[in-house]
């Protein structure tokens, strides 16, 4: 049941209509639709019937009844998608009959129309004949669906369609008269061109054909005679350039040459009605002679002989009777003068465009005849005549053939349908695209191009610029940028070698300061008896360290829960915030770098005032940068709730880290004093220092927690080592008693407060070597050192990391050599009790080690030994 | 853009395109464009037993759409170069939205 | 507390909140049962990454087994690009220390 109560059934479905797509592969399904042929009966809906006829009579006046068709009884089927449907099969079926029964004097006008259908239709047309039903079941079709059958008995006997026999013509069934014989061969050159014809238009034997070529040859030379008739050439010329894709009604439009006209008037009537038997094949080529023009173009140039494959011997018992001189005249219009003449032709100058009217046609028939060896080389109709096997590899041939070229008809369908200029501006529309996508060469540079493709091209830079543009030059910007960022980069490269760079040159000032010290002895009793013995003795006769430890592992024990809480609380900060200071910090860095690029030369003099202006300008907004990083930083906020300091929470995060170098690229000294007083003030309150605690046991940090450490030590640590090496001793001082005012526990006992302590005595012990510092700043100093001692003693033993076997202490033994040599004496002992046993242990275990791997376990010992003027010699 | 500038730094270094169908090919990265269309060459399929289908293939162009993962050579990558530019895009993305 | 500057600070779209993810270790959620974490070093507005030590995580489900066992894969790369169409969530890895 359809929606608006259509009889949806009755219409023809197979019916080509707006509702079908079409399908070319239709036909190629195999599907046996046969018994779906609709009556019109059937379908008919009746409304006709309805129709109001009244004025009817004015519809001639309308529509004119001047057609025969109108002139009949008005039919009611208005069916148009079956009819026409049928009637295009219609068409074919006619067209098989045609050939079969109408006189021959008509096949050139049903070639006419057969010329009309595509390629396609020509051969199905026979095969469809038997189907008709089917046909109408599938109007979509491919055309290639009639080579997977068999051609019917019946066709293969049909010889009108070649034009061998036709079976109600007079004309006997064989080859007719040998004068007869080129016809099929030449007479198709000539012939086809008025194939179109109405009713019989001449078809020319070689001997007329000759006898028109003579009696042109003679009509030039008339005309020469009275005139030179220079227009003439041009019009020839014109006609003679045609080639086979001229529409037929062309040539009858076209004024053909009188001369042409007359002759073909006096030809016409003697040949008519003798050549029209031989000229039946003609049907066939018009319709195949466009798609096939492209690909045997080329043949008509090297294969003049129109001789078919030697197999098809029917053809070829004619062909062999064709003289070839005719032939090869007809073939080369361009020869033709000289073919002429030895013809006999008069041998007087003619002028090749002269005999242009004649070859004309010939020309076009050239192509149409050169296709004709592999197009149609063998009838349907002498199918019959080959063995089983030779027709299916000849069917096999025809339809693969017919497929190509179908798909070479398809293919140059739109040939042309561009002109270069056409071309041309495509080209150019894309060249615009790539352009506006990779962006101009031009506009490299520039600062948008460069924010696009900021990653790309300070890589390239830093890379060296081996992939720029090689014409193109390192604009100032650019030159600047590369400048910049480069040494940001030199910074970031440093950093990556920064662990161990940092880590050496503090080692070598360790180690400097070590053989300095031990250069002048200072304790020498320790040096000459060198028992620790002697040091066990000082231990026992001390008790305060013992008392020391009770008392600071007691405060260390107080701290511990706070710090505990302090965790708790901090993991619950609010790290949404932290993280958008730094993002903060890094946009303004990334401003501070771009109006860095942009900066003023500085003026030459005081006469340019613009100059003078501009780096004014320019500085107040360099300025106003600072401080927007000074204030991002948070320096100066006071502490949150969580007694972090927000600054000091930057420092947890990687970036944080990372940023530090460039920060400080970015600040004035004072400002990176305040930093580092800062940093070192709430140092035991670093994430990377509270939470990295030496512990005793295997257990190791875990691994993103290393990771920081390793960070923290390669970005910030150098950082300040920097800033602390040009410190005086008075600020040195300072900052030891700002780590004394921490909790010393804390930061002993994490690798970066060791790296810190260790920095701030072995700068000490660099200025105390070089003589620097002022009386005063050296009280300070021992007095701020001395407390430092007595809050650093209890801890000493627990400041190894691990236990002996792990190995990884050589930053401790450092600082142990950093700590003995600034120390007294007195402390020198008590600092050998506190690591007694480690020393002991270590040297223990070396022996039990390979040498190369006992080795520098001994040197990282001795050079804390060393500092106090002892040696791990004396111990084994 | 960002994408497209980085990974014409990676012009010539050997990269492994993950498809979203699982197959994985590892090949020279010889170009790319604002789509992340990437053409690689001396390409080898990393299960070649289980797609061999592609064992014969020595380039391919890859449309960017159907591609899940690169993995990249991490020495070729410049980090912190990278979150800038990064941080760049961003801030050119928020500036055009204003 | 107090909002520093005039931009740049205040989290106006959904990718702002990724920026500040920049160089932290986050999760990613893909289409197809699929997780990632790494460090990110670099996205768009497409929400194509680029990630840093990634462990990637395939979570397949078990049919043999008629409880529908769900297996986990797991894969690890040095850097990785991931391409957007893919994404479905970023989120901050929450501190394991």
């Amino acid at each position: 049941m359809s929606f608006f109560g259509f009889d949806t059934p009755r219409h023809n479905p197979a019916a080509t209509g707006f509702s079908q797509v079409h399908n070319p592969f239709a036909g190629l399904s195999g599907q046996d639709n046969e018994g779906e042929a609709l009556e019109f009966e059937d379908t008919y809906d009746g409304l006709g019937d309805q129709l109001e006829e009244t004025n009817d009579a004015f519809n001639d006046d309308t529509f004119g009844d001047d057609s025969a068709a109108v002139k009949g009884p008005v039919g009611k089927d208005f069916d148009f998608f079956g009819q026409t449907a049928k009637v295009s099969n219609a068409i074919e079926e006619e067209h098989v009959r045609f050939q079969r029964q109408v006189p021959t004097a008509r096949v050139a006008q049903s070639a006419a129309r057969v010329a009309q259908q595509p390629f396609s239709q020509t051969v199905p047309a026979a095969a469809s004949y038997n189907y008709p039903t089917q046909s109408v079941s599938k109007p979509a079709r491919s055309g290639y669906e009639k080579y997977s059958q068999e051609p019917v008995e019946e066709l293969q006997v049909d010889a009108a369609l070649w034009g061998v026999a036709p079976k109600k013509h007079t004309a006997p069934a064989p080859a007719p008269a040998p004068t007869a014989v080129p016809a099929p061969t030449q007479t198709v050159f000539y012939a086809a061109a008025p194939s179109s014809a109405p009713a019989g238009r001449k078809i020319l034997s070689l001997e007329e054909v000759e006898a028109q070529m003579r009696a042109q040859a003679k009509r030039p030379l008339h005309q020469a005679a009275s005139s030179p008739a220079p227009p003439q050439p041009q019009v020839q010329l014109h006609q003679a350039h045609p080639q086979m894709h001229y529409e037929q009604s062309y040539q009858y439009a076209h004024p053909v040459q009188p001369q042409v006209n007359a002759q073909a008037d006096d030809l016409r009537p003697k040949e008519h009605s003798y050549h029209l038997g031989q000229t039946q094949p003609q049907p066939v080529y018009p319709a195949q002679t466009q798609p096939v023009m492209i690909l045997q173009r080329p043949q008509s140039k090297h294969a003049p002989s129109p001789q078919p494959p030697i197999q098809h011997s029917v053809h070829q018992r004619q062909q062999s009777a064709t003289p070839a001189q005719p032939t090869q005249i007809l073939q080369n219009p361009n020869r033709l003068s000289g073919d002429a003449a030895k013809l006999g032709i008069p041998s007087h100058p003619t002028p090749p465009t002269q005999i242009n009217p004649p070859t004309h046609p010939v020309h076009r028939q050239q192509d149409s005849f050169h296709m004709h060896p592999s197009q149609m080389m063998v009838h349907p109709s002498l199918l019959g005549q080959f063995s089983e096997e030779d027709k299916v590899a000849y069917l096999d041939q025809e339809a693969k053939r017919a497929k190509r070229n179908h798909k070479i008809y398809q293919m140059s369908r739109d040939n042309g349908i561009m002109t270069p200029q056409d071309k041309n501006f495509i080209t150019r529309i894309q060249l615009q695209q790539l352009v506006a996508a990779t962006g101009n060469p031009n506009e490299h540079g520039t600062d948008e191009a460069f924010a696009e493709d900021f990653y790309y091209q300070v890589h390239n830079q830093i890379q060296g610029g081996h992939r720029q543009h090689p014409s193109q030059p390192l604009n100032n910007f650019a030159q600047t940028y590369l400048f910049q960022t480069g040494s940001r980069q030199g910074g970031l490269r440093r950093q990556h070698r920064g662990p161990e760079n940092h880590m050496q040159r503090m080692e070598q000032q360790v180690q400097r300061a070590v053989e300095a010290a031990k250069n002048k002895p200072k304790n020498k009793q320790l040096v000459i008896e060198g028992s620790l013995g002697k040091i066990s003795f000082s231990n026992a006769k001390t008790p305060k360290p013992l008392l020391n430890i009770k008392r600071n592992d007691s405060a260390s024990e107080a701290n511990r829960p706070g710090s505990a809480h302090r965790t708790h609380t901090l993991n619950g900060r609010d790290r949404k915030s932290e993280l958008r200071s730094i993002e903060l910090v890094y946009t303004t860095l990334m401003k501070m770098e771009d109006h860095d690029r942009i900066m003023p030369p500085r003026p030459a003099n005081d006469i340019d005032t613009k100059a003078i202006h501009d780096f004014i300008a320019w500085n107040n907004e360099a300025q106003a940068l600072n401080q927007q990083l000074w204030k991002a930083l948070r320096v100066h906020d006071r502490p949150d709730s969580n007694n972090v300091h927000p600054f000091i929470a930057l420092l947890s995060y990687s970036k944080g880290m990372k940023a530090m170098q460039r920060i400080f690229r970015r600040t004035s000294q004072e400002q990176r004093i305040t930093i580092l007083t800062l940093i070192v003030v709430n140092f035991d309150t670093l994430d990377v220092v509270r939470n990295a605690q030496a512990t005793t046991g295997e257990m190791q940090l875990n691994a993103a927690m290393r990771e920081n450490v390793e960070l923290f030590s390669a970005s910030v640590m150098s950082t300040l080592f920097n800033i602390m090496n040009e410190l005086e001793l008075n600020l040195v001082a300072g900052v030891l008693g700002l780590v004394c005012s921490r909790n010393v526990d804390v930061i002993a006992k994490s690798r970066i407060g060791v790296a810190m302590l260790t920095m701030i005595l072995s700068r000490a012990e660099i200025i105390k070597q070089s003589s620097g510092g002022t009386a005063d700043a050296w009280h300070s100093w021992d007095a701020t050192y001395m407390q430092f001692f007595n809050l650093l003693e209890p801890t000493l033993p627990h400041v190894f990391p691990g236990t002996v076997n792990s190995g990884d202490d050589i930053y401790v033994w450092q600082f142990l050599a950093a700590i003995g040599i600034e120390a007294s004496p007195d402390q020198q002992s008590r600092l050998v009790l506190a690591v007694k046993d480690r020393v002991m242990d270590t040297v223990t275990l070396a022996k039990t080690l390979p040498q190369d791997l006992a080795t520098p376990r001994l040197q990282n010992v001795n050079l804390f030994m060393r500092s106090i003027g002892l040696d791990v010699e004396l111990l084994q | 853009m960002l994408f497209f500038s980085f990974f014409k730094t990676l012009i010539d270094h050997e990269v492994t395109v993950e498809l979203k169908n699982d197959i994985q090919i590892r090949g020279i990265l010889k170009s790319v464009d604002q789509y992340l269309n990437i053409k690689l060459e001396d390409i080898s399929v990393v299960e070649e037993i289980k797609y061999p289908h592609m064992s014969a293939v020595k380039s391919a162009f890859i449309r960017g759409s159907v591609v899940r993962y690169v993995h990249l050579p991490a020495a070729a990558v410049d980090i912190p170069l990278l979150e800038d530019a990064t941080r760049r895009e961003a801030s050119i993305h928020a500036g055009k939205a204003k | 507390m107090a909002e520093v500057g005039h931009e740049g600070n205040s989290v106006s779209e959904p990718l702002d909140l990724v920026r500040l993810l920049l160089d932290e270790v986050v999760c990613v959620k893909l289409r197809g049962d699929r997780e990632l974490k790494g460090r990110l070093h670099a996205y768009d507005s497409h929400c194509n990454l680029v990630l840093g030590e990634v462990e990637e995580t395939i979570y397949v489900v078990e049919d043999e087994d008629e409880d529908d066992e769900i297996k986990t894969v797991s894969r690890k790369s040095e850097m990785l690009f991931v391409r957007g169409d893919s994404v479905v969530l970023i989120s901050p890895q929450s501190r394991s220390y």
